[in-house]
């Protein structure tokens, strides 16, 4: 029995032998799979090599057998399937890894299919077999070839011929086979146990195989029309028409079938054909007989294909020089009632008369949907007329479509133009039913897996190209507006508050001592509108600055900002620059770039936004209500100034609103799977200034100007780490929190913090959120780093942890931060009735997405829920 | 059942047909196979229970040694006696035949013997066809659709009897099968042409335009009822059918 089971048969003629055939060739093909690179290549060499050797037997034998085309062209085409087959894939990697990028972790592997089913025709089935086992040698598969049984002789010789070769040169035995006595029983068996399908054959061949449940690469019937433009090189036309229809007596499937010509050169054209031996049939008889010769009830009479213009006109009963090279007859209709509008695979061509070039690419149009659908177009014309060139190009749906060019040798490609893949498989597209549109090589044989390893973002550190501190150094660094960068109008834009207190005179006085003109904005309002930014936009445009400069708290930084983006770029769209975006580096809108009319310079007036060192800015429109907040590097200003004697006076609340917000960026920085080892360090320092030096400027105000200057400087700090690292759920909530009960921005941030951080720091997290960087949950290592560094002690990061957060409740309680936010006189029910659409908003808030633990929006409720009550 | 005082109406090489009062007896003669005829019986009785107005078999029989079946009498003549004798109406006779025809395609009879199994069986008897031919329509027929649609298998003129009150049936289900109605279609189409080409037009014209069928898809069927046909053996046919048989599918 073992014995037996092995045995591989000598002749395939039944289903059983056919199954036993295949099940040896696929393990000769796991054996062929393990083949490196090299022995493959040494066996296509030797293979293309024998093939080469062959081509004037085999054509003569295709020849003999199929009573069907030329052999002297066969033998060219045989040439073409050895030689110009291995030439384009010589060099190509076929073998494991076939393209490797390690910067970028990338590798693609290419692995054989395994068992290739091919269905080789009668038009060319040397040179089919030829080509079809020397793509499957390079790609290390296994093919099986279902014959024609009019060709079965030839094309098993050829594929011996390959095989011989092959298996000397290294190759499996059996790793080329075939179906010795062919029946539609054993081709339809071969196309439903292989791996993929070569099926080059009729249409009924292709929808087999396109049914069998594999893979295929299936080509269809061709009906190419040709356009000769009445630019066209008439010369050139008609001798290449006549090389290409001419070869193998007509039998490759992308020759002309039918030629359009312009009206203006018609006579011309149809006097070179003439010239050349081409024979016009006379109207009447002549052309009838024909007609119903080549094409009997709509299907091409088998006498015809690949036989001689002299043998079809004895055929059909009209005399004519035996050495004529075409018959053509002259007709009109293009309709598929017309036998000269079908393919022929033979020497004859129908021949048109168009008056306009539109009418031509009608007719052709036509001529490719009468049964030609996705194959090979062809045209004529002067290669000046590129707008002819390109009309033609989108009216054809074939996949090739050639210019100036012998289509029968112009659609297998590499022989009239060189980036043309040169093949006997040509892919039709999905118009054709076919699964490829283009010509069919190596690469449809293998199967590439791409391995990608983790690679992590790239990642930055962006902040102003100028950040000036220090007590009293405004009008230091002011100067270097004049002195250095000449400017010569500056635009401030302010809030009245400041305006009316002078706090706006120090920066005028040194302008007018530089002689730069300026002029002031200072209607901007807390939460600024767009309608706000719009009358400053105005105004500047009217002014024409070449200098805006922001003296405030977040709100006029942030409506500076808009301002100078409407300035710039009045045609920017609010909506699309305030569309959400997962990367800041994949947004789909790009941001338009700043600062060619203007330079920005931010000075803060209070310790808190880190607006004059962030890319961000939020607005709101104050029609319909809603905040467009921006956020692009765009935005970043040219020069932050952070000179504490511009902050010395902020009254107590929003000494404390705003540190506690310093608070919540420099955390929420730290804890962001957007954080890296330049943001650290800066939040590390804020967190720990903040805890130092709020509650004595809380307390003191001006009299502790240490304690003010820290807190400036912690709020520049904390910006520019969440400037690169963002921020994370706390602000998502404090955001919603601040717009639907109007609490102040670090109040709201406040009354949540200890409660996110909690929520956030836990080891198994339901959700984490995604960045490459972020490998594990690692909140409460980090809050714990935090905690240490602010001084706080515990043997374990969780009892740092719970030491941290009672710090953090110690401070909100030094700075008269109340315990829950029901006890800011936010109503219970009013709170409880707009609560799920918080949640929803605030998971939607672009902050929520560097936030360590992806959160669920039950969870964020149940957050808000333990905060409005203090648990 | 005593033959001889019957009428004597069709006489073929297999079969004998009689005519009584009511009902008509089909004899056939010793050699024709037992299944062929328990075949027909069935097919007429599965044909009957789509509701077609169709002769109903009332019985299967053994008169002197041969099978026979007895069926339902239609009063009437053939449509092909009514297109001969009034040519000047050919043009109504063919669309009632059309109608006719698409009404039975119309029906569907899911025990009934498949077409393409037929088809395959007679493309394969065919030895005188080479492998190559053989192996092409088999291609060909292994393309096209595969429906159920109750075909007549030989749906022509004869084979439909218009009553007195001008009702059209169809007789005679021997070949009936359930498959594409191009196919049957193709196959009328055929039976015309053997006799007259000007009445193939006529008839594949009117049958395209009402069916909304593409011509160029019946067209694709020809060769593979010409096999069938082929099957018949009638030595007159063999050129004209080779000819439509000899096409060459696109390689």
């Amino acid at each position: 029995m073992a014995e037996k089971e092995t045995l591989i048969p000598e002749i395939v003629d039944s289903v059983e032998t056919l199954e036993a055939k295949m099940k040896a060739m696929r393990e000769a093909q796991k054996v062929f799979a393990t083949f490196t690179q090299e022995q493959v290549d040494k066996i296509f060499y030797e293979a293309a090599m024998a093939a080469n050797k062959q081509r004037i037997p085999l054509a003569k034998m295709a020849v003999e057998e199929t009573k069907r085309g030329i052999v002297e062209d066969k033998i060219i085409k045989n040439h073409y399937a050895a030689e110009y087959i291995y030439n384009a894939y010589k060099s190509t990697k076929t073998c494991g890894v076939i393209e490797e990028d390690p910067a970028y972790g990338i590798k693609k592997v290419a692995d054989p299919i395994g068992l290739v089913a091919a269905v080789i025709p009668t038009t060319n089935p040397t040179s089919t077999a030829i080509f079809k086992t020397l793509i499957c040698l390079k790609t290390r598969n296994a093919i099986i070839i279902s014959p024609h049984p009019s060709a079965k002789a030839c094309t098993i010789e050829a594929a011996k011929v390959v095989l011989e070769a092959a298996v000397k040169a290294g190759a499996p035995e059996g790793i080329i086979g075939w179906i010795d006595v062919p029946s539609l029983e054993l081709t339809n068996m071969v196309m439903k146990s292989a791996d993929i399908i070569l099926a080059t054959g009729g249409p009924g061949m292709v929808k087999a195989a396109y049914s069998s449940g594999k893979p295929a690469l299936g080509v269809g019937a061709g009906n190419t029309p040709v356009i000769i433009d009445d630019t066209a090189d008439v010369k050139n036309a008609v001798n290449s028409i006549i090389h290409s229809k001419t070869f193998d007596n007509g039998m490759i499937c992308a020759s002309e079938q039918s030629v359009t010509v312009l009206d203006s050169v018609y006579e011309e054209v149809k006097k070179e054909f003439a010239y050349r031996g081409c024979y016009f049939l006379k109207p009447g008889e002549e052309l009838d007989k024909v007609r119903k010769t080549i094409i009997i009830n709509g299907a091409l009479n088998s006498k015809i294909p690949g036989k001689s213009a002299y043998e079809i006109a004895q055929l059909a009963g009209v005399e004519v020089p035996e050495s004529t090279k075409i018959l053509i007859g002259e007709v009109e209709s293009v309709d598929i009632s017309e036998e000269f509008a079908h393919e022929k695979l033979s020497p004859v061509l129908g021949m048109y008369r168009a008056k306009t070039f539109d009418e031509a690419l009608e007719k052709a149009a036509q001529l490719v949907a009468d049964g030609g659908y996705g194959h090979t177009a062809s045209l004529y014309v002067h290669p000046s007329q590129t707008e002819k060139i390109a009309k033609h190009a989108a009216a054809m749906k074939t996949c090739r479509i050639l210019v100036n060019t012998p289509s029968s040798h112009g659609g297998i490609g590499d022989l009239y133009n060189f980036k043309l893949a040169p093949s006997l498989t040509l892919g039709c597209g999905s118009w054709g039913g076919n699964s490829v549109s283009e010509n069919v090589g190596v690469k449809h044989l293998i199967n590439v897996k791409t391995v990608a390893e983790r690679r992590e973002n790239m990642l930055w550190f962006r902040v102003p190209e100028k950040v000036y501190f220090k007590k009293g150094c405004m009008p230091v660094a002011l100067d270097e507006l004049g002195t250095i960068m000449h400017k010569k109008k500056a635009f401030i834009v302010t809030d009245s508050f400041l305006y009316k207190n002078g706090y706006v005179k120090p920066i005028e006085a040194k302008l007018d001592e530089m002689g730069i003109q300026h002029t002031c904005f200072y209607e901007v309002a807390p939460d600024p509108t767009l309608q706000c930014a719009r009358l400053g936009t105005d105004q500047m445009r009217a002014f024409e600055p070449d200098t805006i400069i922001a003296l405030g708290g977040g709100s006029a930084m942030d409506a500076a900002k808009i301002m100078w983006v409407m300035y710039e770029h009045p045609e920017a769209n609010f909506e699309d620059m305030a569309m959400d975006f997962m990367d800041i580096r994949k947004r789909v809108y790009t941001f338009p770039e700043m600062g060619q009319k203007a330079y920005f310079v931010a000075i803060p007036t209070s310790s808190g936004t880190g607006s004059e060192v962030t890319p961000f800015a939020i607005i709101t429109d104050a029609d319909t209500g809603v905040k467009w907040p921006l956020a692009d590097y765009q935005l970043l200003p040219n020069m932050a100034i952070v000179d504490v004697d511009n902050m010395m006076s902020q009254p107590k609340g929003l000494t404390s609103a705003s540190g506690i917000d310093v608070m919540t960026h420099a955390i929420e920085a730290y804890v962001s799977i957007m954080a890296s080892d330049y943001t650290n360090g800066l939040a590390l320092q804020a967190v720990k200034t903040v805890f130092d030096y709020l509650p004595s400027a809380y307390e003191n105000g001006a009299n502790d100007p240490i304690a003010r200057e820290k807190m400036a400087n912690a709020s520049c700090l904390a910006g520019m780490a969440f400037a690169n690292a963002f921020l994370g759920l706390n602000h998502s909530m404090a955001h919603k929190l601040g717009a639907f009960h109007h609490l102040p921005h670090g109040v709201a941030n406040a009354v949540l913090l200890t409660e996110v951080i909690r929520y956030n720091a836990v080891e198994v997290p339901t959700k984490m959120g995604t960045f490459s960087q972020y490998q594990y949950p690692q909140a409460l290592k980090r809050y714990a780093e935090l905690g240490r560094y602010a001084g706080c002690q515990g043997n374990t990061d969780e009892e740092v942890l719970e030491s941290f957060i009672a710090k953090l409740e110690d401070l909100k309680e030094k700075i008269g931060i109340k315990k829950s936010i029901q006890e800011y006189g936010i109503d219970e029910e009013y709170f409880l009735d707009t609560l799920d659409d918080m949640v929803e908003q605030a998971f939607n808030d672009q902050c929520t997405g560097a936030n360590p633990r992806y959160p669920l929006m039950k969870e964020m409720k149940e957050i808000y829920l333990k905060c409005y009550y203090g648990k | 059942m005593n033959l001889e005082k019957k009428e004597l109406i069709v006489k073929r090489a297999y079969k004998e047909v009689y005519k009584c009062e009511d009902h008509i007896i089909k004899v056939f003669n010793e050699t024709h196979p037992k299944s062929d005829v328990l075949n027909e019986a069935l097919n007429t009785a599965r044909v009957e229970e789509t509701g077609l107005d169709i002769p109903a078999v009332q019985e299967v029989a053994q008169i002197d040694g041969k099978w026979a079946l007895v069926i339902e009498y239609k009063k009437g003549k053939t449509l092909e006696e009514m297109m001969t004798s009034d040519e000047a109406n050919l043009e109504k006779y063919m669309e009632q035949f059309v109608d006719l025809q698409l009404e039975m395609h119309a029906q569907k009879a899911p025990l009934l013997n498949k077409l393409k199994d037929k088809l395959t069986r007679q493309i394969n008897s065919l030895k005188e066809l080479d492998a190559t031919a053989r192996y092409e329509l088999l291609t060909r027929l292994e393309s096209m659709p595969k429906h159920n649609k109750v075909c007549h298998g030989d749906f022509n003129p004869s084979n439909v009897i218009i009553g007195e009150d001008g009702k059209a049936t169809i007789v005679d289900w021997a070949h009936a099968t359930q498959g594409n109605a191009s196919a049957d279609a193709a196959m009328t189409y055929l039976l015309f042409a053997l006799k007259d080409q000007k009445k193939a037009d006529l008839y594949i014209n009117l049958f395209c335009k009402k069916s909304d069928t593409a011509r160029q898809y019946i067209n694709q069927w020809l060769p593979i009822v010409a096999a069938a046909q082929l099957t018949k053996n009638n030595e007159l046919e063999k050129d004209f059918l080779m000819k439509w048989i000899n096409v060459f599918d696109y390689q």
